[in-house]
């Protein structure tokens, strides 16, 4: 069984009716948003053959490849939090009592990873803000414009981990509380 | 604001029995380890604790460590941290202009860039476009030309230039595609391999101490002159704006003070330091020589069309290089006349 | 000791301490730094302790986040990625491993030895450690676990074999501290290949060995009897998958491409030879680019999370706690630099390559300089050390690694046993280094000491 065919290790949570809709949407994104991968094999297959063989360098392309690697990562950290794909040392905690585990999971995520994301969403606004009012665009020779778009990935990206992991929040809360399912 | 935030920490009272009046945590763009570049901040943080009697302190910290190079001036207008040590032209992607506070291609001699700085119109147009970002650039560190290039192939005519394979930056970058050239933006750690193994032709990077570091010496064996695309290379300390009018004046002028005894320094010392470099280049068998005129010719005309360009675009742009294009009139004449011919 | 670096220390504490709540350490490191900045607050207004660490101080995360979106290099950690789920998923994969398994034949631990072969050609071609480990446990771990391999012997290799990609170049590791130490990449380069090389054949050694005395943890092989039919499907089995290697070495050593456009070269030469193995379907491609997904997602995750921790941890002064606690050290010039790599070792337990390149690296760097060393030896040596934290529990990016694509019954107490003697290969090679300089420095030397 592969890490993600489960919630936690081993534990399967209630769904709920709010998880049932955004888990639903966020593995449509995460699905969709994973073909970007093919789209970056692509462009660096061009970006390689024309400089080799055309000796044409196109910083456009160089640029994209870090644009779409970056947009495709940032998008699948949602996915891989809804499907359980972060890494975890679970030496000790498969040992504790499911009921145990669900809860050091609830205070976890209420007091390390919501705090996190906090964080990161608060400061990324003025960060995206700025860019956008300085109409900032690459500083290579040949590089892409409306860099704050890219940059805006980073509370978007935040904003679907918030998602995940309220969607989770609700599934633990029903499984520690054994209520709605 | 928390007393003793990361802008001003809480005083000590220093061995010299000096309160600590700043303490600043200042992120640089260059490595601190890196020969040239990172020899003046170095040397300009001592000056300021040996000169205050330890009462003003900077802590520098190479670039990622707490910030990435590209990030130093964004960071200190947030106040995030209360200054940083960087080279301007990294703000380009915002603050098109200060390319031309870098470095400008065909621009002026060091010298003439430290007359104009202070004396011409440069330090106050720097002061009023970086004011809009909040911050206070000082003129802090100057060094002569980079090299124009490791090329492991002879470079002999402007048709060779056509197809090349360079990794170039900055405005030179934009010029060096204007006149045929393959370019790309390598990162600085891939450069090395590449240039190896044949996926590029070419490299640009800083002056001949720093490339040498880097093994550039080793496997490109031709080495172009002059450093066209970057005749002069300057750095600036960089404040914001509320930190620096909140500093009493005695402590402004030591900084300032201090920030013209490292430019006057470090001019020096890349002067110093790159002549053995060279002297020992056929030693290395590396062929160190001057491009052909015609080539030269080719990439100035070039370079003033990317420039327009640039200054049609922003008018800060525009500002700041038709100040330097009219001293650079004025002063071409005295430079003629006054300084001996290369050859002598 | 300053509050700030009692927090600073709390904090790598609370950091060891957490990890083991099963919790991703992503969000263990990024959570962590959040808290600590609200420790340091209330140490300064209410305590009037100082710190030096505030909400300003800490926003400096999402500019670090930003400078992990840009990293071009980083690029090829998903390509390589793909191009291992790939090679899994089209079987192409399987026939390799089965075909080279056959070519070895009656060799008790030949299967072990395949994958060390294929994963030091592997760490030729790429330099990030999570696409090896990944790759080669995609390819290899369930073969060995089909033929009879002991799991903890199996896992043990892998995770081994993956970090010899951070050794051998090209490697974004060494590229690294070549920065810091301000020397040339291509030094570094050639004064580790050998001793990469070396560590490469003490495994197969090691593998050897086993073979011989516990047959029943890696045995042999059983195969048919080699006919001409089986050598024309061995032929057809191995030589796409060779070309593949070598469309990613070539490329790198034929100067097409970079390393970062190897790893798109290679996982686009993959998708040709599954398309024209027929294998290619739309399921399968859905299936390997959402599994590139997920994995990468997984270490871009703990980059962020690490990006925001070490930069509080600097902000409370953790770095120069740790310089102070190594530069205090009462011993001679060789002492010094055995101290050196036995604390970067222990460190190595708990911190990675990054945070000790970054952090301590500088430190130590004068002091290697002053003391005569040469520094391509040491700071080959160090990034022995590195390889190896990824080896070490607690923390050991390699066993997390192969943790989070590892098929059920290969868990981390398993995975934790299996390296232990790998562990113990590492420091009899760091020893051998240690003793023989010139296996560092002879081939940087000949290459351009005298061109
Ligand atoms: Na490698
Ligand atoms: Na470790």
């Amino acid at each position: 069984m592969r890490p993600w065919d489960t919630d936690l290790t081993g534990i399967e949570l209630p769904e709920t009716r709010f998880s049932r809709v955004v888990d639903q949407a966020l593995t449509v994104i995460g699905r969709a948003a994973s073909w970007l991968w093919v789209v970056l094999l692509a462009v660096i297959v061009v970006n390689v053959t024309l400089r080799y063989v055309f000796r044409e360098g196109r910083i456009e392309l160089e640029e994209l490849q870090w644009h779409l690697n970056a947009l495709a990562f940032l998008i699948a950290m949602a996915y891989a939090y809804r499907v359980d794909a972060h890494i975890r040392i679970d030496l000790v905690s498969v040992r504790l009592r499911p009921r145990l585990q669900v809860w050091i999971e609830l205070y976890s995520t209420l007091l390390l990873l919501l705090p996190f994301i906090a964080v990161v969403l608060w400061f990324s606004f003025p960060f995206v803000a700025h860019s956008w009012s300085a109409s900032e665009i690459s500083s290579s020779p040949g590089g892409l414009p409306f860099r704050w778009l890219l940059k805006a990935v980073i509370p978007v990206a935040f904003a679907l981990l918030l998602l995940a992991v309220a969607s989770r929040l609700t599934r633990m809360w029903a499984y520690l509380t054994g209520g709605p399912r | 604001r928390p007393p003793g935030s990361a802008g001003t920490p809480v005083a000590t009272i220093s061995a010299e029995g000096v309160t600590e009046r700043i303490h600043w945590r200042v992120p640089l763009s260059a490595p601190r380890s890196l020969p040239g570049a990172g020899e003046t901040p170095r040397w300009f943080a001592e000056a300021l604790d040996h000169a205050s009697g330890g009462g003003v302190r900077i802590d520098l910290y190479d670039p990622g460590e707490i910030v990435p190079a590209f990030a130093v001036t964004d960071a200190v207008r947030d106040r995030k941290v209360p200054a940083g040590y960087t080279w301007l032209g990294y703000d380009q992607g915002k603050i098109p202009s200060s390319a031309l506070f870098g470095a400008t291609p065909f621009g002026l001699e060091p010298w003439a860039y430290i007359g104009w700085w202070h004396f011409g119109d440069g330090r106050a147009l720097a002061e009023g476009i970086y004011a809009r970002h909040n911050t206070k650039p000082l003129l802090c560190g100057i060094s002569g030309p980079e090299t124009a290039g490791w090329f492991r192939t002879p470079l002999n005519s402007t048709e060779d230039l056509a197809g090349l394979k360079i990794r170039f930056a900055g405005l030179g970058g934009k010029v060096m595609q204007r006149v045929g050239a393959s370019v790309t933006m390598l990162p600085a750690g891939e450069i090395f391999q590449a240039l190896d193994t044949g996926v590029i032709d070419a490299t640009e990077f800083a002056q001949p101490i720093t490339d040498k570091a880097l093994g550039f010496s080793r496997i490109a064996k031709y080495n172009y002159y002059p450093g066209w695309h970057q005749p002069f290379s300057a750095t600036h300390f960089v404040i914001n704006l509320g930190v620096w009018e909140a500093l009493p004046q005695a402590d402004q002028g030591l900084i300032e003070t201090v920030c013209m005894a490292s430019v006057g320094r470090s001019l020096g010392l890349s002067e110093f330091q790159q002549a053995p470099v060279v002297a020992e280049f056929p030693e290395l068998g590396v062929s160190a020589s001057y491009f052909p005129e015609e080539v030269l010719r080719v990439l100035e005309s070039a370079a003033q069309e990317v420039l327009d360009e640039e200054a049609a675009a922003d008018a800060d742009f525009e500002a700041v290089l038709d100040s330097q294009r009219a001293y650079k009139a004025v002063y071409g004449e005295w430079r003629r006349l006054a300084y001996l011919p290369k050859d002598f | 000791m300053t509050g700030a670096e009692i927090l600073a220390l709390l904090m790598i504490v609370a950091f060891i301490g957490l990890v083991f709540s099963g919790y991703p350490i992503a969000w263990v490191l990024g959570g962590l730094a959040v808290v600590f900045t609200g420790f340091a607050i209330i140490f300064q207004v209410d305590f009037a302790i100082p710190t030096n660490v505030d909400w300003f101080y800490t926003s400096m995360t999402v500019d670090r986040i930003w400078d992990v979106m840009e990293n071009w290099v980083m690029v090829a950690l998903p390509m390589f990625i793909f191009m291992g789920v790939l090679l899994d998923r089209s079987g192409i994969a399987r026939s390799l491993l089965t075909g080279f398994a056959r070519l070895l034949g009656p060799v008790r631990g030949g299967l072990a030895i395949t994958v060390t072969v294929i994963g030091v050609l592997l760490a030729a071609s790429t330099g990030i450690i999570g696409a090896s480990v990944v790759l080669l446990g995609l390819l290899g771990l369930p073969a060995m676990l089909e033929h009879g391999y002991d799991k903890r012997l199996a896992s043990g290799t892998v995770c081994a074999v993956g970090t010899l990609g951070i050794l051998i170049p090209p490697s974004i590791m060494l590229v690294v501290m070549a920065d810091r130490m301000s020397m040339s990449v291509g030094d570094l380069f050639l004064g580790a290949l050998f001793p990469g090389v070396l560590l490469g054949g003490l495994y197969i050694v090691y593998l050897l060995v086993i073979g011989w005395f516990k047959p029943g943890h890696a045995p042999a092989v059983r195969s048919e009897p080699m006919t001409l039919r089986a050598a024309w499907d061995l032929t057809l089995a191995v030589v796409p998958a060779a070309l593949l290697i070598l469309a990613v070495l070539g490329s790198i050593f034929f100067g097409l491409a970079t390393p970062t456009e190897a790893a798109g070269v290679g996982a686009a030469g993959a998708l040709l030879l599954a398309a024209l193995k027929g294998s290619l379907t739309r399921k399968v491609m859905a299936e390997v680019v959402e599994e590139t997904s997920r994995t990468s997602a997984f270490i871009f995750g703990a980059i962020i999370g690490a990006v925001c921790f070490t930069l509080v941890l600097r902000g409370l002064g953790g770095d120069e706690l740790i310089e102070r606690a190594l530069l205090g050290l009462p011993f001679g010039p060789t002492g010094i630099v055995v101290c050196i790599l036995i604390a970067t070792f222990i460190l190595g337990f708990f911190l990675d390559w990054l945070e000790l390149t970054l952090i301590i690296l500088p430190l130590i760097e004068p002091v290697v300089r002053t003391l005569g060393f040469d520094p391509v030896w040491f700071t080959v040596m160090f990034a022995v050390c590195l390889q190896t934290s990824f080896l070490t529990p607690p923390v050991g990016g390699a066993l997390f690694y192969l943790k989070g694509i590892a098929p059920a019954g290969v868990d981390l107490p398993v995975i934790y046993r299996g390296v232990v003697p790998f562990i113990v290969i590492q420091l009899v090679g760091l020893a051998i280094i240690f003793g023989w300089e010139d296996l560092a420095t002879w081939l940087p030397a000949q290459a351009y000491g005298f061109r």
